[in-house]
């Protein structure tokens, strides 16, 4: 325990609804602008959800020139891909020949593999009269697509990206739906406290926006259908909240052991200081209202980093915008904050950028770093009724200027995972 | 590594096309019978392909009893939550926690962690849409507004790949750390590595480590075949002859605890996880080093996380999925780290298939078994083993283990390794 390693974040890359890059996305999220429109990637005309928060004007040519590579890159990939090389260049290090074994990777990976024309072409060609046959896709029109496949496979992002970056040491794709970007960066933690590597490029991305995506949250009503007021669409622990708002994009961190970090005089943002990690095994979309489930990860994030609810100044809240989540998390949150809940100030960035699933827990993970590095609290947009169920200190109206010793990051995923980050000041990090 | 706890495997369980329980898939190992036959799933009598290992005579009230989670979930979710029951059942532990107090429940079942490596999606959940894509006619305005019509409202969470980790936390009340690794191939295999550190940090007190998968549909088959990865006749792990790989279906897990723990309460101890390494060749989704450099270095972390040396493995469990470039590539690494006298060294792929994300795990699983009676079965599909790998310890005919400690290795797409290491613990472990 006292010997344990210290891991800093030195880089951060983020390609989501509200900016191409890491510091757009801060100023609209700290200005509390909305990434919110119809949805323009495909025509959803006819869904009862016709909005979404896109990823816009993305070009990754102008962060990655290979173009074999990124035949092979399904949309959400290409998010992470610039999203990693933006990471590794404002941390200033990338990996070597001489240091890429000590490199690690571990990214929260979107679920959907099958873009929505490849399904269309299996059904032009293999249903006949209601019946799949098989046999349909040994015809030769069939247009038989080995990339498409590579594309589909569960760790297809990882594979491209650890052969881009040429990372060559511990690699892992991990997916607890909207769990998983935070899930990988404790797994991250892990592996670099593990001395395993000295390294890390740890991330998330994810796209549902497509009529896959859209059709399975609008199946499961769990969207808001404000279709003609998008940008108010998303309004977390609001009293009239009615669903969650889908995004897409990449998040990604770089990470170093904190010693070598301060030697080689990198930036840190923040040190990554604990990692909570729980299963509210309760019911499938929901943990228990009282917070049971957010309430262990919570706990444990703050003992594994050495913290007390007094030191925490901020948190990131899961914060969907759905019923049942903000309730359950707040509750979790006073529980845990105890008589501190006053003073702990929580916002979800949700409210403008939407949620991106498997990439929310990483791109907020990087909100947590920026807010400890500029001493700001992102406002929680949208609140104009608060429910009362959700009686916590909210960031409201405008960002708040304060002092952030530490910040929390919550991700709290369908499947009842739970991920609690824990973030510290570098100032606050006592000399080693 | 001197300071942190040991870990205990104190269940398994598994279901694969060789059969239903560990008992039942080893019987089939040792005695030289390999479930791979005719795809009955669906009509491939016009394949090129048309073998595999498929789960047969097994119905879905003997994998999971309830009901109602049958239309709630997909086939290799239930192979999976069958895997962890068993597992558990194995493991006395929720025997166990009926006798504790009251008031300590809360905290074991904080204290209990579910570690999956999951297929993950598959082509076939998206098959759901046919209909409404027939209906749609092209017009995906038409498809968004008939979707409720035509598609289970609750398709999503059918599919979802997490799916065994909720399922297992909500049936056995297991609430602690988790994880769901959707690695491809390794999936399993680093699922029981990331558990055991779980235990070995105090994340947790015991976990269910669970892997599973359903590999063998007809798009999954057909690209894997026109890859030239498929294998037309049988699976051949390191023959001259060896054509590629042959699937399978099922899931595999075990339950882990500390040696501590599982010693008071005086638990059966099927083996001790000693070490694991991961690495990957970042050589892209398809490619592999010749050279077997990834898997060389996984073995080595392994070894050292292990602290021991080579010479200490008695058996090694091959990933030997019986391509060509994968078993080569494996003597190669298996070369580099053992020199010119490794120890016998088998695989089961013949017996039951690759299960993809189920296969690390379910070999390790059937290591357990072939350490604790001392046997490295072996591999009746080999007719002559591959003479470029010079004298290379495979065997048609079962081979002693040097020692009561093995490897298993597991490799994957995107160039990724993962070895374990193991030992039977038929001794009584103390110090």
């Amino acid at each position: 325990m006292s010997t344990r390693r210290r891991v800093a974040i030195t880089g951060i890359g983020m390609v989501t609804p509200v900016g191409n890059d890491t510091a757009t996305t801060w100023a609209n999220l700290i200005a509390g602008r909305s990434g919110a429109a119809p949805i323009a990637w495909f025509d959803a005309r006819g869904f009862a959800t016709r909005i979404g928060a896109e990823v816009k004007n993305f070009n990754v040519e102008s962060s990655i020139a290979d173009r074999k590579l990124l035949k092979f890159a399904s949309r959400s990939h290409r998010f992470a891909l610039a999203a990693g090389e933006e990471a590794l260049r404002d941390a200033g290090i990338r990996p070597e020949p001489s240091t890429c074994q000590r490199w690690g990777f571990s990214v929260g990976a979107g679920m959907m593999g099958v873009a929505f024309n490849e399904l269309e072409t299996v059904h032009a060609h293999c249903v006949r009269d209601g019946e799949f046959n098989p046999d349909g896709l040994l015809s030769p029109e069939f247009p038989a697509d080995p990339v498409a496949f590579c594309r589909s496979q569960t760790n297809a992002g990882l594979a491209l990206l650890t052969r881009h970056f040429g990372t060559q040491g511990y690699a892992t794709a991990v997916h607890t739906a909207c769990a998983s970007g935070g899930q990988a960066i404790g797994t991250a933690l892990k592996v670099m406290r593990r001395g395993l590597v000295d390294f890390m490029l740890v991330g998330g991305y994810d796209s549902m926006l497509n009529p896959l995506g859209l059709s399975a949250f609008c199946l499961l009503g769990a969207l808001s259908t404000d279709n003609d007021t998008p940008q108010r669409a998303s309004r977390p622990f609001d009293a009239t909240r009615n669903g969650f708002l889908l995004g897409e994009g990449a998040g990604f961190l770089v990470l170093e052991e904190w010693n070598a970090a301060r030697k080689r005089g990198a930036h840190i943002y923040a040190e990554l200081a604990g990692d909570g990690n729980s299963l509210s095994s309760y019911r499938i979309t929901d943990s228990h209202p009282s917070g049971d489930g957010p309430i262990q990860s919570t706990q444990q994030a703050l003992a594994d980093a050495g913290l007390t609810p007094e030191g925490v100044d901020y948190v990131n809240a899961h914060g969907t915008s759905t019923l049942m989540n903000d309730r359950s998390e707040c509750a979790a949150l006073r529980a845990v904050m105890g008589g501190h809940i006053e003073r702990v100030s929580v916002s979800s960035t949700k409210s403008c950028m939407g949620h991106l699933i498997a990439a929310a827990g990483a791109v907020e993970a990087g909100v947590c770093a920026l807010a400890i590095r500029d001493g700001i609290a992102p406002v929680s947009a949208n609140l104009v009724q608060p429910d009362p169920d959700c009686n916590v200190n909210i960031v409201r109206g405008e960002s708040r200027r304060m002092r952030i010793r530490a910040a929390l990051s919550n991700s709290l995923g369908f499947g009842g995972s739970n991920s609690s980050l824990a973030f510290r000041r570098p100032e606050d990090v006592p000399n080693t | 590594m001197s300071a942190s706890r040991r870990i205990a495997i104190t269940g398994a369980g598994a279901v694969c096309g060789a059969g239903l329980g560990v008992d039942a898939i080893w019987d089939a190992v040792v005695s030289g019978r390999s479930a791979i036959k005719e795809i009955s799933s669906w009509d491939a009598s016009r394949w090129p392909v048309r073998l595999a290992a498929e789960v047969t005579g097994v119905d879905n009230r003997m994998l999971v009893e309830d009901r109602k989670l049958h239309k709630l979930i997909t086939r290799t979710d239930l192979f999976g939550l069958y895997a962890a029951g068993a597992a558990i059942q194995r493991s006395g532990i929720a025997a166990h926690r009926e006798t504790l107090a009251t008031e300590a429940v809360p905290q074991f079942n904080d204290r209990s962690g579910v570690f999956v490596g999951s297929g993950g999606g598959n082509y076939r959940s998206n098959y759901d849409f046919f209909p409404l894509l027939t209906a749609a006619g092209g017009d995906l305005q038409k498809f968004g507004r008939e979707l409720g019509e035509n598609v289970n409202p609750m398709w999503l969470l059918k599919i979802l790949p997490n799916n065994v980790v909720c399922h297992v936390g909500i049936r056995h009340s297991f609430k602690g750390t988790n994880a769901c690794i959707t690695n491809q191939c390794v999936g399993g295999a680093l699922a029981v590595a990331e558990a055991a550190e779980a235990l070995r940090a105090s994340e947790a007190d015991r976990a269910v480590v669970v892997g599973h998968d359903t590999p063998f549909e007809p798009e999954t088959v057909f690209h894997y075949h026109r890859l030239g990865l498929m294998s037309p006749d049988t699976l051949r792990p390191f023959d001259r002859e060896r054509r590629g790989t042959v699937f399978g279906e099922g899931a595999a897990a075990v339950m882990l605890e500390t040696l501590e723990d599982a010693q008071a309460r005086r638990a059966t101890i099927l083996g001790e996880f000693l070490g694991s390494g991961c690495t990957t060749e970042a050589a892209g989704i398809l490619d592999l080093r010749p050279d077997g450099d990834g898997l060389s270095r996984a073995i080595e972390i392994a070894l050292a996380d292990a602290g021991l040396s080579a010479a200490a493995v008695g058996m090694i469990v091959a990933h030997g999925n019986g391509t060509r470039a994968s078993d080569a590539s494996e003597v190669q690494a298996l070369r580099r780290v053992f020199g010119d006298n490794p120890p016998p060294v088998t695989g089961f792929k013949w017996v039951f298939g690759h299960l993809i994300a189920a296969s690390g795990l379910l070999d390790f699983v059937l290591t357990l078994n072939a350490l604790r009676q001392g046997i490295v079965p072996g591999i009746p599909t080999l007719n002559s083993p591959d003479p470029e790998f010079g004298s290379f310890p495979v065997s048609r005919a079962p081979q002693r283990s040097r020692s009561d400690i093995a490897l298993v290795l597991c490799r994957g797409f995107g160039g990724m390794n993962v070895a374990l290491v193991v030992r039977a613990d038929a001794a009584p472990a103390g110090q």
